[in-house]
């Protein structure tokens, strides 16, 4: 009952806030909307997506397979925790990070000009953003599919061993396989996440001809206050979001649950001379992309000075207030859904929906939205603090609900019997048989919804002003008035901050394989 | 007296017509090729199945409305049967109070009951501590204070060495004679329960084909059975 209540409030707010938007834009705007302006704008932004997603697997899957078959090097685990780093970074970060390595003043700047070369500002715009979109996505990608190539069965490995199988062979028997299976949903995803970039393409896009819809929202909305135009963009996200929602989903279907990793096989192939040499080149290209601009990052520790500095301490408090909030929110929401979906008989389809919610309709939709229907009762400044947490926590819930449903569907699915004759319901059943195997993972749900909000630029970029200010909002300020030395230093706060949620939301996660 | 007179279960590919009845105090195993529908057979009359029609009585009432809580009837499945957070006494104590509210007097009967499955001062440790026949017992100890007239037994000494599941067997035949419970056991291995079930009933394709004492169902001529057995046509052991 409780999860469905969640559910139905969820598409409420989402309803309010799209019919908010419908009447702020008056007629819907055909014109516009088949206009060259956003004709250009959906080419720019499918292709800056499309070539993200690309060079994203063209990197990350043989980084994977490289991985797979080297189960022992020097640096090997430092490498996936760089990986595991590069995937929870907020985008904002990786914009500092990408311009200290490859912008006109940073490393490869300052190494060209030594050499007699002068480095144009060739980094804003696709290049800067298809670098930023890979360095987030590749280490994502490399993890994603080594764990599934680990959780080939060993029997397959030791077969192809004892036929003596030719690299080429064992990569089509057992690898082509994953990939094809893996593939579809994880491309989905990452296109889906490139195209509604938004910090990255703000921050490197360098100017309205490089706009995501997101970025033109934004635009609309906070440049212009130009609702209507708003209004008909976020339709249009709307529709593009459920189709690549859709298409993720359809992707999701063909993979299947993988089993928590035991032992992954020792690989039929890795004694074969050509591959090891592929492996070299392989993991040394992946590490000299992934590891300079972790390193810029790290290199903030040297400017740390810069945080002394009232405005800082009040963004952290403001940041860890809303992460608080929206972390609570979204973990509480998460556990009564997972509940409702998991109970006898058939779950409620407005449960199973909620999951695609946040992939389906853009924030700003949400915000814009939001925004109209509640302007009339609430001046902006009030709007604000509520606005961020409601809107991060919603964003936050698909994640949640995935950490929480499983083991919470394993407890009902092993004790759910002898807890229905024994007669153990309502809370007792919540506190005698779900909480001991819900504990871990609701933890990993509140870090993972503390980490995403934490690192946030969207929601604040739109109602952030000189009083409400949060450490994103903050280091996008600072980059882009070139104070380096601040930016470093933030760079590297808001960094550690939600590298320690994620280890906090891993370690959680692995508590739960551990109990299960 | 447990009847189950064309009680009805129906899923995809899979249709249960079971025709069974048991008297008060009896012992009857459940026995037949894996697939045939033993476990949704005492699933069905532990409620955790959708009936679809046919009748379910003990002692001369239908229990098909009740929810499962509510049967005159426990349950001890294969495995799972024990919370593995909770304490031994206290996963016991879910048999008296649901909410582990324990007062002192249930928390005493508790103890009682784990004694009488040779358990006794084991309350406090945590299953995962005991071995597979102990956590079995357990589970039994829990049955035992929940009083309720029929326990289904799904297999669950399947995965015990053969000297623990006679042991086990045993047991239960004990406190069934002291207590005048009604037992249905499904079973792998059809000698176990010669000499302790008083009737066995052959399931196959979700029917009771035949039910009869142990004897007489294991010796048949029907043609299920004799391959179900491992026996040719027409030889007799």
């Amino acid at each position: 009952m409780a999860g469905t209540a969640v559910a139905v409030l969820v598409f409420v707010v989402v309803a309010v806030a799209l019919v908010g938007l419908a009447q702020a834009g008056g007629r819907f705007d055909i014109a516009f909307l088949t206009s060259v302006y956003i004709g250009r704008l959906l080419a720019v932004s499918t292709v800056q997506a499309a070539a993200s997603t690309v060079l994203s697997l063209a990197l990350g899957i043989p980084l994977a397979l490289s991985l797979a078959r080297r189960t022992a090097f020097p640096g090997r685990r430092l490498l996936l925790g760089l990986l595991a780093t590069a995937t929870v970074l907020p985008g904002i970060v990786v914009v500092f990070a990408v311009v200290a390595v490859y912008g006109r003043s940073g490393l490869v700047g300052t190494a060209l000009r030594a050499a007699g070369i002068e480095p144009g500002g060739w980094l804003y715009g696709l290049p800067g953003i298809l670098i930023a979109h890979v360095l987030l996505n590749a280490p994502f990608c490399a993890r994603v599919m080594l764990r599934a190539f680990e959780s080939t069965e060993p029997e397959a490995h030791r077969l192809a061993a004892q036929l003596g199988l030719t690299g080429r062979a064992v990569f089509l028997c057992l690898d082509w396989p994953v990939i094809r299976r893996e593939v579809p949903a994880l491309a989905a995803l990452v296109f889906l996440l490139c195209f509604t970039s938004f910090a990255t393409v703000l921050a490197l896009g360098g100017g309205p001809d490089r706009a995501t819809l997101e970025v033109a929202i934004y635009e609309a909305l906070r440049l212009d206050a130009d609702f209507a135009r708003a209004a008909s963009l976020s339709i249009l996200q709307l529709a593009i979001g459920v189709v690549l929602a859709g298409a993720y989903a359809a992707g999701l279907r063909r993979t299947r649950e993988l089993p928590f990793a035991g032992r992954p096989a020792p690989r039929a192939d890795r004694e074969i001379p050509a591959l090891r040499t592929l492996d070299v080149v392989v993991l040394s290209l992946a590490s000299l992309f992934i590891v300079p601009p972790l390193l810029s990052v790290a290199a903030g520790a040297t400017s740390l000075a810069a945080l002394r500095d009232p405005e800082v301490a009040q963004a952290v408090v403001t940041s860890l207030a809303f992460a608080l909030a929206a972390a609570v929110l979204a973990t509480g929401a998460a556990v009564l859904l997972a509940l409702a979906a998991t109970g006898r008989g058939r779950p409620p389809v407005a449960v199973g929906l909620v999951a695609y919610v946040q992939l389906a309709v853009p924030p700003f939709t949400l915000v814009a939205g939001l925004f109209v229907v509640l302007r009339p009762v609430l001046d902006t400044a009030s709007m604000g603090p509520p606005m961020v947490v409601l809107v991060n926590a919603l964003m936050a819930l698909p994640f949640c609900v995935r950490l929480v449903e499983p083991p919470l569907r394993q407890s009902e699915e092993r004790h759910g019997r002898v807890a229905d004759m024994l007669g153990l319901a309502g809370l007792a059943r919540l506190r005698l048989l779900h909480w001991p195997a819900l504990r871990a993972p609701a933890l990993a749900s509140f870090a993972m919804a503390a980490s995403l909000s934490l690192g946030d630029l969207g929601v604040v970029a739109f109602f952030g002003g000189p009083d409400l200010k949060t450490l994103p909002l903050l280091l996008y300020e600072r980059l882009g008035a070139y104070r380096t030395d601040e930016a470093a230093a933030l760079a590297l706060l808001l960094a550690l901050l939600v590298f320690g949620l994620a280890l906090l939301a891993i370690r959680g996660g692995e508590a739960r394989a551990d109990a299960a | 007296m447990l009847t189950l007179r064309d009680l009805s279960v129906d899923y995809p590919g899979f249709a249960g017509r079971y025709t069974l009845s048991v008297p008060t105090g009896g012992l009857c195993a459940i026995v037949g090729p894996s697939g045939g529908g033993k476990t949704t057979l005492l699933s069905a009359i532990a409620g955790f199945e959708p009936i679809s029609g046919g009748s379910l009585e003990v002692g001369g009432t239908s229990i098909l409305d009740l929810p499962p809580a509510r049967r005159p009837v426990t349950v001890l499945f294969q495995d799972y049967n024990l919370f593995p957070h909770l304490t031994v006494l206290q996963n016991v104590g879910l048999g008296l109070r649901p909410d582990l509210r324990l007062a002192p007097a249930d928390t005493r009967r508790a103890e009682e009951a784990l004694a009488s499955v040779d358990l006794a001062g084991m309350g406090p440790r945590r299953p995962a501590t005991l071995s597979g026949g102990e956590r079995q017992r357990a589970a039994l100890a829990r049955a035992l204070v929940m009083e309720r007239p029929v326990l289904l037994l799904d297999e669950a000494f399947g995965p015990l060495d053969p000297g623990l599941r006679l042991e086990m067997l045993g047991l239960v035949d004990r406190l069934r004679r002291a207590r005048g419970l009604t037992v249905v056991m499904s079973i792998h291995t059809p000698e176990d329960v010669v000499g302790v079930a008083d009737s066995v009933a052959f399931v196959e394709s979700g029917r009771v084909l035949l039910q009869d004492t142990p004897e007489a169902v294991f010796g048949s001529e029907l043609e299920p059975v004799r391959r179900f057995m491992g026996r040719r046509g027409g030889q007799r052991h």
